[in-house]
């Protein structure tokens, strides 16, 4: 294998690192083998991510028709949204769902989390029970849930029938549609964030919580005093991720676009589905662009002010 | 064997650092020849292949349709230098999806493609739409049934050619009727008649009509008709015409089925359309759908027993349908629009007797819809395709209460959407969101510029 052409191919470590032929210094190799790890994501992040996002904030000031015409407008595209009733009804929408969608989210992730931190009978079933709904595309998730939730003849409305609510529409009245949005979004991500707060509980030392038992602390007490303070970048950590993926990420366009697009009565018409709309079906590419741009804006000025206010997530550190 | 022999050998730093640097550079190189290989199908190149972009073939199932849109331009390329390349697309990311979008977008448009009323200004004020005109003879236009090419013209020039008709009509399920003891006699004929069966028809696990609550195009385009009805019309000689009475009472209409719950608010399936998951399943008694559902019905529930019946009126309204259809469609930016625009009016528009009999396949024997030429209706006639049962009832009862889907552009499309939703879902006020959406269909059209829509 690799050592049969290269001489000098022994492990470093066992070599004395007196060798005076290598001008790098352990310091500089090690910062170059960290750019050379990073460089795969990077190079990713600056062609998908970064370059789009760039030119999107130029299309932003283009009127755009589709057809590959563009026309400077300057800032007409952010003027047009001060009167486009639509967008504030849909960033209401986004808002309502964001403040639902990332506690309920958390506080059941976290819950779980605590259910399967400890070592019991099975304990890698139940937590795979758990994490499955993350592993099926968004697509499938949405719909599951539309077949489980058919009118009058849906697994749900079945179980509901006994107490006179077997013709409740779920996704079909729009003071419901959102709810059972919530409920499918939360049911699909808390397997992730159930992984990541475990991960988190790991890195709580044992010595500390026995040492609270021995001095008579009580269950809630161990976790107030002890847990949920080691907790606290985990779980900003989960928070921020969780904020971001309900106003951009796939949940907030994938689950609408299959269980009810937008609807009903745009009920569920999230900033996100707004976009796409004014994109693909309106046509106004700068529009939507510039769009983008204000929900970037938005987006980064919220986790600017958690980062603020939480000291990233450690709170009482100075 | 063990489980673990390449994990135990140590791993040195610098090989994996080699390592990687190798697959950087190979994916550097690799890269580009990637993005040489994708992208096929756009303009560009020697304008001696022409891309028809469509949601029928060469599907992976090949069924009859796909087979008839690949025999179509099997036959085009046996006889002509430019040749036609199919590129199928999925019927939802072709309606609902960005990839024609973005390939217009960025001047990679198909040579050929599908279009629907619904997207006809958009594109032809976009100035990508060919003139077929030139390669449309005199005899071939006259054969169109009145209205279809006019519905596809802008100043005398035609820019797409249907290729069927696609009225609405409603479906009921014969059982369904006969369990709640009702018989041919009580097929509702008026709004108020279909409210009332529709009561009867509610039981359990049943609703007893159905419309379409999804919003889209299609829901657009299955509420037109009670709009019609009542005399009424979104937009009248350039001019909002959309606050009026015949709005008001059609969008109350859809709404009094919800509101009385004899009707679902979310369809099974695919949709209100999709007749099979819905009437077929015994989910609904009475449903609104077009003529396609008889080819469906008959190739998915053979058995099951069901008829249609025009779509009930309001008081004094008169009888009215929808009538759908997809259209082929050149790019007049694209490699070669002449050569495109012959392609089409080859497929669709020739008159000699191998045109018309690949039109009554396409109409009649692959797929049911009404043949949009005089010609091929009177050779399907021979063949007794429209002799008995539904069909016959659409050819002969419904179609002629047609008039072709209105080619509406987003902008008038979405407040109309928008009010149907609010009433049918919402509970809201008919006369308000007629009004609203009024409002801002006349905002629209005070400053839209382009082709006059109908």
């Amino acid at each position: 294998m690799a050592t049969t052409t290269a001489p000098p191919s022994k492990p470093p470590v066992r070599r004395p690192p007196a060798a005076p032929k290598t001008p790098m210094t352990r310091k500089r190799r090690e910062a170059l083998a960290a750019y050379a790890f990073l460089a795969p994501d990077l190079l990713g992040l600056l062609a998908f991510v970064a370059v789009p996002m760039v030119l999107a904030l130029g299309v932003a000031f283009f009127k755009v028709d589709g057809f590959g015409n563009y026309q400077y407008v300057g800032l007409a595209n952010y003027r047009l949204m001060g009167g486009d009733d639509q967008l504030w009804a849909s960033l209401k929408v986004t808002a309502i769902y964001v403040v639902s969608f990332v506690p309920i989210a958390f506080v059941i992730s976290f819950g779980l989390a605590m259910l399967v931190r400890n070592h019991f009978r099975g304990i890698g079933w139940v937590r795979s029970a758990f994490f499955l709904p993350h592993v099926v595309s968004l697509v499938v998730v949405g719909l599951i849930w539309q077949f489980l939730l058919v009118d009058k003849r849906g697994a749900v409305s079945k179980l509901l029938a006994p107490f006179g609510l077997g013709d409740v529409s779920f996704l079909g009245t729009p003071s419901l549609a959102l709810g059972t949005y919530v409920v499918i979004s939360v049911w699909f991500v808390m397997g992730y964030q159930m992984l990541v707060l475990l991960a988190g509980l790991k890195d709580v030392p044992k010595e500390l919580e026995d040492a609270a038992q021995i001095d008579g602390a009580s269950a809630w007490q161990r976790f107030r005093f002890v847990i949920w303070p080691l907790m606290r970048p985990t779980s900003f950590f989960v928070v921020v991720n969780s904020t971001i993926g309900a106003v951009t990420g796939l949940q907030a366009f994938d689950l609408v676009f299959v269980l009810t697009k937008g609807g009903p009565a745009r009920a569920t018409s999230t900033v996100v589905l707004y976009i796409y709309e004014q994109a693909f079906t309106f046509n106004n590419l700068g529009y939507a662009a510039a769009l983008t741009t204000v929900v970037v804006a938005i987006l980064v000025l919220c986790t600017g002010l958690m980062f603020a206010f939480t000291k990233g997530g450690r709170f009482d550190e100075d | 064997m063990p489980a673990t022999p390449s994990l135990s050998r140590p791993l040195s730093r610098r090989s994996v650092l080699r390592g990687g640097l190798g697959a950087l550079a190979a994916t550097a190189i690799g890269g580009p020849l990637l993005t040489a290989c994708g992208g096929d199908g756009g303009s560009g190149g020697d304008g001696k292949e022409m891309s028809f972009w469509n949601f029928y073939g060469p599907s992976d199932d090949g069924g009859p349709q796909s087979k008839w849109f690949v025999d179509v331009a099997e036959q085009w390329n046996a006889n002509n230098d430019v040749k036609v390349k199919l590129r199928y697309i999925p019927g939802k990311d072709y309606l609902n999806g960005t990839t024609l979008q973005t390939a217009f977008q960025s001047g990679e448009g198909p040579d050929i493609f599908l279009i629907s009323p619904g997207d006809f200004l958009r594109y032809a004020n976009g100035g990508v739409l060919q003139d077929l005109s030139p390669a449309l003879p005199d005899e071939a236009k006259a054969d169109y049934l009145p209205g279809l090419l006019e519905a596809r013209s802008v100043d005398g020039k035609v820019y797409g050619l249907p290729m069927e008709i696609e009225p609405l009509a409603m479906y009921y399920s014969e059982a369904a009727f006969t369990k709640a003891g009702l018989s041919e006699a009580d097929l509702p004929k008026t709004w108020e008649q279909t409210l009332a069966v529709a009561e009867k028809l509610t039981g359990k696990d049943r609703y007893g009509v159905m419309f379409e609550t999804l919003p889209g195009y299609y829901q657009n385009f299955t509420w037109y008709p009670f709009l019609w009805q009542g005399d009424g019309t979104p937009i009248k000689d350039g001019k909002v015409a959309f606050d009026s009475p015949a709005a008001v009472q059609a969008l109350k209409f859809w709404k009094d089925t919800i509101q009385n719950k004899v009707a679902p608010r979310k369809a099974l399936g695919d949709g209100g359309g999709d007749v099979v998951s819905n009437l077929g399943s015994g989910a609904v008694a009475l449903q609104q759908s077009g003529i396609w559902a008889v080819a469906d019905m008959r190739a998915k529930a053979p058995k099951f027993k069901y008829g249609i019946i025009p779509l009930p009126t309001p008081p004094g309204g008169k009888p009215a349908t929808d009538l759908g259809g997809w259209a082929f469609v050149a790019n007049s930016k694209g490699k070669n629009p002449e050569a495109a625009a012959k392609f089409i009016t080859w497929a669709l528009g020739s008159t000699d007797a191998e045109g018309i009999e690949r039109q009554r396949q396409w109409n009649t024997v692959v797929k049911t819809n009404v043949p949009p030429r005089k010609s091929v209706q009177q050779a399907a006639d021979a063949k007794g395709a429209f002799e008995q049962g539904v069909l016959k009832q659409f050819v002969d009862e419904i179609a002629p209460t047609g008039r072709p889907e209105p080619r509406f552009p987003p902008e008038v499309y979405q407040p109309i959407a928008d009010a149907i939703q609010a009433c049918q879902l919402n509970g809201s006020d008919p006369a308000k969101a007629a009004a609203d959406a009024a409002e801002r269909i006349d905002t629209f059209l005070k400053t839209y510029q382009g082709a006059p829509i109908s």
